[in-house]
């Protein structure tokens, strides 16, 4: 697949030491830890608001967006949201190979993929995760009625951030930081795209495809 | 004698990151102790001597050497400790030393359990690189019973045996680098002894935790509260970083909102898609004419260009369509787009947007494409503007 060309020419740059040395931080005292998750979450924070990585993301999407126009015209007729959820998955992808495999929402996004086309499963990952939802959550209905309030938080944020599910709470949430400020640099790009596909489209149609 | 010796490693090794100008002003100590004290402490104790450590003529730190030697140990580390000032500890000499009388002025009063402080200067012998596992057994009892003890001293006791057990846990931090030894390390008095601390201990497996003044000790809620402020750090930062939490109390709440916002953002996500995809259908990506115009406005446009030549590299080699530009090479362009007169009006309408710099090269770079695939360049430049 093409994708699998666009990974390694991402995955081969070395990726960010800091983040290695976040996952085995030892426990630092208290003003210790918070000086060191400022210093490294603010690194890597910073990566995803840099001019270059936002014009690395638009290119690498405008490129997957037409490739997958180019596969979507050779099947005719496919529904918006089909469509949408292709743009999405697109979409996601690119983000998550920009972020070179440093975090693992990125690299849990990067091989949901490959797992799914493994499989030859449409939904494989929702089904999965739909088996794994109902054991867990009768898991913990048997276990008790009602986890505490900020546990139960935790445990949604943990399946919202793709990956994420049995990361321990510190890591959880420093994955949820950087897929935060990952989610919004995808948000500005794709509303810069489609603003100036929308603004231009109207013209092209009087041309005609 | 093994006492002089462990001084020596200990004075050297707790000179280094050690420094107590804000410790000793709480020790009530009489003016010119104090500023011997606060003289002494300077962080250059490389040679790691006692007299340098204590800036005392050196007469007089002969003479406590000597004394040292002569007497028992216990007293000599009391006089030592004494006159270091909160650097060491402080035992009760039953007979006062001759030196000490030259700190006359001074209202420190020695704790009167002898056997305590025997104890304790064993913890100073003990607490050195070649004893360490010793070192470590012994030191809990010790560090278990003072801070007990410190409630039955005169108020200068404690802060003394707080420097103190600063101090000797200090050495155990940069002489243990295996092994949790969490129990050494009680009260905490000044946040740049933590500093210091930081730069030493990123490097080890375990890191040592400090406990507060008044906060339990014990091994289990010293875990906890390590782990506690890992989690608040990083809570902290997720505040920071998603809109509306920074007046928000409660871990809950925050992270309702955190969940709310990511929700939000996967939400945009798809409704983006959605846009694109049903404005996608109708544009003629026309790629060989796309790439090839664009490589070539892209060499004569005023591009912040290495980002975008290194992006572009990669797409040549991605792309299904035969596509021989491997490197970067401006083909003549086959229209002569009015690049730079797209560029300024573009860069002048991002301006207004927040991210203005963000946008501007994507707009351009989005721009070629499609003033390529609209093949249309008066048009296209009236839609931009």
């Amino acid at each position: 697949m093409v994708n699998s060309n666009l990974f390694p020419s991402i995955e081969a740059t070395g990726g960010e030491s800091s983040t290695e040395s976040r996952r085995k931080k030892p426990r630092i005292s208290e003003t210790e830890a918070e000086i060191e998750a400022r210093r490294i979450n603010e690194e890597s924070l910073k990566r995803w608001k840099t001019n270059r990585v936002q014009q690395i993301y638009a290119s690498k999407l405008v490129e997957a967006l037409r490739r997958v126009r180019q596969r979507s015209t050779n099947e005719p007729d496919k529904v918006v949201s089909v469509a949408a959820r292709e743009i999405r998955e697109t979409a996601d992808r690119v983000l998550a190979a920009s972020a070179k495999g440093t975090t693992r929402w990125s690299r849990a996004i990067l091989a949901s993929r490959v797992r799914a086309k493994l499989k030859k499963h449409k939904k494989a990952a929702k089904k999965s995760a739909g088996n794994c939802k109902s054991r867990k959550a009768a898991a913990t209905e048997t276990n008790r009625i009602k986890l505490p309030a900020v546990d139960r938080k935790l445990k949604f944020l943990g399946r919202l951030v793709p990956g994420c599910r049995k990361v321990s709470v510190p890591n959880l949430l420093d994955e949820a930081t950087d897929y935060i400020a990952a989610l919004e640099m995808q948000v500005r790009a794709m509303e810069a795209l489609a603003e100036l596909l929308t603004a231009a489209a109207p013209r092209t149609t009087l041309t005609g495809p | 004698m093994d006492l002089t010796g462990g001084f020596g490693a200990r004075s050297g090794g707790g000179g280094g990151p050690y420094r107590e100008p804000i410790g000793l002003e709480s020790l009530h100590l009489g003016d010119e102790f104090r500023q011997l004290a606060t003289t002494t402490l300077t962080p250059d104790n490389a040679g790691g001597s006692f007299t340098a450590l204590l800036e005392l003529p050196p007469t007089q730190a002969v003479e406590l050497l000597h004394f040292t030697d002569s007497s028992s140990s216990s007293q000599a580390a009391a006089a030592t400790t004494g006159i270091g000032g909160g650097d060491i500890i402080i035992t009760p000499p039953p007979p006062p030393p001759p030196p000490l009388h030259s700190f006359g002025g001074t209202t420190l009063t020695f704790p009167s359990n002898s056997a305590l402080m025997e104890r304790a200067a064993r913890f100073s012998v003990i607490a050195t690189e070649q004893q360490q596992n010793n070192g470590n057994n012994n030191n809990e009892t010790p560090t278990s019973s003072v801070p007990s003890n410190s409630s039955d001293r005169v108020k200068t006791e404690p802060p003394e045996t707080d420097s103190t057990m600063e101090n000797q846990s200090l050495c155990p931090n940069q002489t243990n680098r295996s092994g949790k030894r969490k129990d050494f390390d009680k009260k905490v008095k000044s946040s740049t002894k933590k500093n210091k601390i930081s730069e030493e201990t990123e490097k080890l497996p375990y890191v040592h935790v400090r406990a507060r003044r008044g906060q339990a000790t014990d091994s289990h809620s010293l875990a906890e509260r390590a782990r506690r402020e890992k989690i608040n750090a990083r809570m902290k930062l997720l505040q920071e970083l998603v809109p509306g939490c920074d007046k928000i109390q409660g871990t809950a709440l925050v992270l309702d909102e955190i969940i709310n916002h990511v929700q939000s953002l996967q939400r945009q996500v798809e409704m983006l898609s959605m846009r694109l995809a049903a404005v996608n259908p109708r544009i003629d990506f026309n790629l060989d004419t796309i790439l090839a115009s664009e490589n070539g406005s892209l060499m004569d446009g005023s591009f912040s260009g290495t980002a975008m030549q290194l992006a572009w590299p990669h797409q040549a080699i991605e792309t299904e369509q035969s596509f021989h530009h491997r490197q970067l090479q401006p083909p003549p362009p086959p229209q002569q787009w009015p690049f730079d007169g797209l560029n300024q009006p573009v860069w002048g309408r991002e301006e207004d947007q927040a991210h203005g710099n963000d946008h501007s090269n994507l707009m351009a770079v989005s721009e070629n494409v499609m003033v390529g695939s609209a093949n249309l360049h008066p048009n296209q430049v009236k839609m931009e503007l």
